[in-house]
């Protein structure tokens, strides 16, 4: 109990510190939104119709101390304004409006590259030198640091534009309802396999890596010779004895990369104009919409400082030594 | 509202997106079928791209300055539609106007046919209601003292000074039911998800953040020319996946930049596939700031402009879509009122080295030992030309015009920072020089005012938005004035022709190149869009002359 206070207690500072760079970083950004609003479009208008504009949008004119103090009491109220770009629409319904698609392209690319990297690695440790360990992590390796734009444009091309296998993009067809139904569902998975897997592609590697040497550190372990004299079954000291331990810094990674998925997978919504807040991060930075900006680095913050929250949680389940310093 | 497509595209093409158009137009230029919609579908919605919106948001809200695309030209409607190609104004909503003999009174006859979606009639007093809130809401129309419904098809606008714009101004004002947002208790914060409009595709068919669907006005007054069964917008988050799917014979009508767009998007089906760029989109400038030495004088500012070769910043920076400036700095949207005596006689606009070294030296600004020129006071000199690195055709035109400079002996570095960067700079006055976009309407008003007008210049230190470069004449402020109270179309021109004699004369900015109205479209389905033999409109779907098209094209029988 004593050790979830005190990871409360890290939480709660490593918070404030977030909160307040989200605050600061916008605003130390040249130019307001106005200017910028005025520069995307090349629209032009009157001198008082910045003004006007200026006021809509609530730009405050007030010192940045008071900025800051009512800008955290509206954290803890919840409330995160009105996006900039998207006037007058709430920050809390664009995010929630896409935040969806973002967490299911990032989830099923992160849980499939884990597992599958996962797995390989332990099986190519386990039998060090064998084929699974020669040949599969250069190439992995070798497919993981072709630029991610380049490798999602030719899968993009070759298996949407000339095999026509798969939907070129969006999260479903256009013209289609969103309803809970298999056909639906179908739809959805159908889009979701390309951008899936071009991110599957360039992580796998990573995560292959990560469990082989983890593995073949544990593998040289007394206690595994001691099972093996035992004379347990071969698999059971894989998966019991070897695997379970080499998995914790994989476990670590997974935690890290549940929170960032909340970030969204910028270039693969551009390429696959996927719905997400990826690219609403990016626009929001171009069009300088602090609200927006805040909202979504905020939820992004509160994403990574829970899921490594869950993690430290679960190592105590799997890391007995945890517990005990 | 004068929009510039140059800038709007150039400020969108993102940095990121920019490596791929290599490999996406070596992937398009093959021979790509896969799910195009080749074949005529019966009910098809005209589909339009958005390559600027990642995502849409439920906003019909036509004040708001996000509005969703189409609001303005498919669900609002404006009392008559000014065409640039053409440079004639299409009576709308207004069957007639007029504007009184003394200047102060313009009064729009409607058309008593219009109806709203709902089916209530559009009157006078919607006109006037409108406009009380838009003064409200966003401001603008300081020149506007009252706006009446004299009776139940006749407005009657008071201007607190006789100003001649205001008719264009007032003319191109989307209108909004009166009994609708007489209801709405905040309308700046309104987002008006089902809208009301007298436009001919009013419905909301169908809403998602990736595409929406708007179909027909039940009501609609000119049910005549609702050919088509409605529109299909699809957002995209940047210019290459909205080219693919363009190129890919998926969008019947677009207005993205498309690089190399003969090969990449004419060539795969030349009898259906075509584009237009008329070149009446606002001039872009190479802005010098006039408050700085040596740019403050106007030998200078002509050497430099002289020292340029536009033919070259057209071909290399816009891919030869623009057309180069003379000095009269009028777009190609002011045909009509160049005055060919100014015009025919340029000297500074043409590319000419031996001419601006001459021009350089005479005005002392000789060359020093390392063969580049350094100021009158003998320090060097470097004129740093800044530009959104975000424009990557706007970057190749400072490098053209870098190269250029380099040519007459003077050192010159392209400074590209991230636009908001730039504009601050522009805005606060401290910078060189730079790569901007104009004012545009139409007439030559707005331009010129914003280009040399004093009233528009702003002190030392305070935040210009407009005539950054911080030019004013007096003399053009006369012309200007003169113009504005006059709506007699002779002494228009005369003022405009006096206009432009002041502009040759002081050179205030270095006018490059007209931008063009982006467009282009694939009439597989749907047939009749504008082309350079019948100009009724641009094909720029995010403009006003939008709604022309709109109820102009038909399915393909």
């Amino acid at each position: 109990m004593r050790f979830v206070l005190r990871r409360l207690g890290f939480y709660a500072i490593a918070f404030w510190v977030s909160i307040t760079l989200n605050f600061m970083l916008p605003r130390l950004m040249p130019g307001d939104p106005v200017s910028r609003m005025l520069t995307q479009s090349g629209a032009r208008l009157e001198p008082d119709q910045v003004e006007q504009l200026r006021r809509l949008f609530g730009l405050d004119e007030r010192p940045v101390v008071e900025q800051y103090l009512s800008y955290v009491a509206s954290i803890f109220r919840g409330e995160m304004g009105v996006s900039i770009s998207r006037f007058p629409t709430p920050v809390s319904e664009v995010i929630s409006s896409q935040i969806g698609w973002t967490m299911l392209l990032g989830l099923t690319a992160l849980v499939v590259a884990a597992v599958i990297g996962t797995v390989l690695g332990a099986l190519a440790a386990w039998r060090r030198g064998g084929f699974l360990d020669s040949a599969l992590p250069p190439v992995l390796v070798f497919v993981g640091s072709f630029p991610y734009f380049w490798l999602a444009m030719g899968a993009l091309y070759l298996f949407g534009v000339t095999l026509g296998w798969f939907p070129l993009r969006h999260a479903f067809d256009v013209g289609v309802v969103p309803e809970w139904s298999a056909p639906f569902a179908a739809n959805v998975a159908t889009h979701l396999v390309l951008p899936a897997l071009t991110i599957v592609l360039v992580s796998v590697g990573g995560w292959m890596l990560g469990m082989r040497n983890a593995m073949i550190a544990t593998a040289s372990e007394d206690y595994i010779t001691m099972a093996e004299a035992k004379g347990l079954r071969r698999g059971r000291i894989m998966v019991r004895y070897a695997a379970r331990n080499a998995l914790l810094p994989s476990v670590t990674s997974f935690g890290m990369s549940l929170g960032f998925i909340v970030g969204g997978a910028l270039l693969t919504e551009v390429v696959f104009a996927y719905p997400g807040v990826g690219y609403q991060l990016l626009a929001s930075v171009q069009a300088l919409d602090f609200p927006l900006m805040q909202g979504i680095f905020l939820t992004i913050t509160a994403a990574v400082l829970i899921a490594n929250f869950l993690v430290d949680l679960v190592y105590v389940r799997l890391d007995p030594r945890v517990r005990v310093s | 509202m004068a929009r510039s497509a140059v800038s709007r595209r150039a400020a969108l093409a993102l940095a990121v997106t920019t490596a791929a158009s290599v490999a996406l137009g070596a992937c398009t230029s093959g021979n790509a079928s896969g799910t195009a919609a080749g074949a005529a579908t019966k009910g098809a919605l005209l589909t339009i791209p958005r390559e600027d919106m990642g995502t849409f948001t439920r906003n019909f809200n036509p004040f708001s300055p996000n509005a969703l695309p189409m609001t303005q030209q498919a669900i609002y409607e404006r009392m008559f539609i000014y065409n640039p190609v053409k440079g004639e104004a299409v009576p709308w909503l207004a069957q007639t106007w007029e504007t009184s003999k003394d200047g102060r009174t313009v009064t729009f006859h409607l058309n008593p046919a219009a109806r709203w979606s709902d089916g209530k009639p559009l009157t006078a007093e919607d006109v006037a209601y409108t406009f009380s809130l838009q003064k409200k809401v966003m401001g603008g129309f300081d020149y506007l003292a009252s706006a009446k419904a004299a009776d139940a098809q006749t407005v009657q606008f008071t201007l607190s000074k006789p100003f001649s714009p205001a008719l264009y101004e007032l003319g191109q004002q989307v209108i909004v039911p009166k009994h609708v947002w007489e209801k709405v208790k905040d309308p700046a914060k309104e987002t008006n998800p089902t809208p009301v409009g007298s436009g001919p595709y009013t419905t909301v068919a169908a809403f998602t953040p990736q595409s929406f669907d708007l179909t027909k006005n039940p009501n609609y007054w000119q049910a005549g020319k609702q050919n088509i069964p409605g529109i299909r917008m699809l957002a995209f988050a940047g210019n290459d996946p909205a080219n693919l799917a363009t190129t890919n014979g998926e969008t019947d009508w677009a207005d993205q930049f498309v690089p190399n767009i003969e090969k990449t998007f004419v060539a795969k089906d030349p009898a259906h596939r075509h584009y237009w760029f008329p070149p009446v989109g606002s001039t872009i400038h190479w802005q010098l700031n006039t408050t700085k030495a040596p740019y403050d004088d106007v030998r200078v500012r002509k050497a430099l402009s002289t020292a340029v070769n536009r033919d070259q910043v057209v071909k290399v920076g816009m891919s030869g879509y623009a057309q180069p400036a003379d000095c009269t700095g009028l777009s190609g949207g002011y045909n009509t009122w160049r005055d060919e005596s100014v015009a025919g006689a340029c000297s500074w606009t043409k590319f000419d080295v031996a001419a601006a070294n001459a021009a350089l030296d005479a005005a002392g600004l000789p060359k020093g030992g390392d063969g580049f020129r350094t100021l009158t006071d003998g320090k060097p000199w470097e004129v740093r030309i800044s530009v959104g690195s975000a424009s990557s055709d706007w970057l190749s035109v400072a490098n053209v015009i870098a190269q250029n400079l380099a040519a007459v002996g003077v050192k010159a570095r392209v400074d590209s920072k991230d636009w908001a960067v730039v504009v601050a700079g522009y805005e606060d006055g401290s910078f060189d020089t730079g790569i901007v976009w104009s004012n545009g309407g139409p007439t030559p008003y707005q331009y010129y005012r914003g280009v040399m007008s004093t009233e528009t210049v702003k002190k030392a230190g305070e935040k210009a938005t407009e005539n950054y470069h911080r030019f004013g004449d007096a003399a053009a402020d006369k012309a200007l004035a003169a113009f504005a109270a006059t709506s007699d179309e002779s002494a228009q021109k005369q003022a405009a022709s006096q206009l432009q004699r002041i502009y040759d004369e002081t050179a205030p900015v270095v006018p490059l190149f007209s931008g063009p109205e982006w467009g282009l479209y694939n009439d597989v389905r749907f047939t009749g869009f504008p082309t350079q033999d019948n100009p009724y409109a641009t094909l720029l779907t995010r403009g006003n002359t939008a709604v022309l098209v709109l109820t102009t094209v038909k399915p393909r029988a």
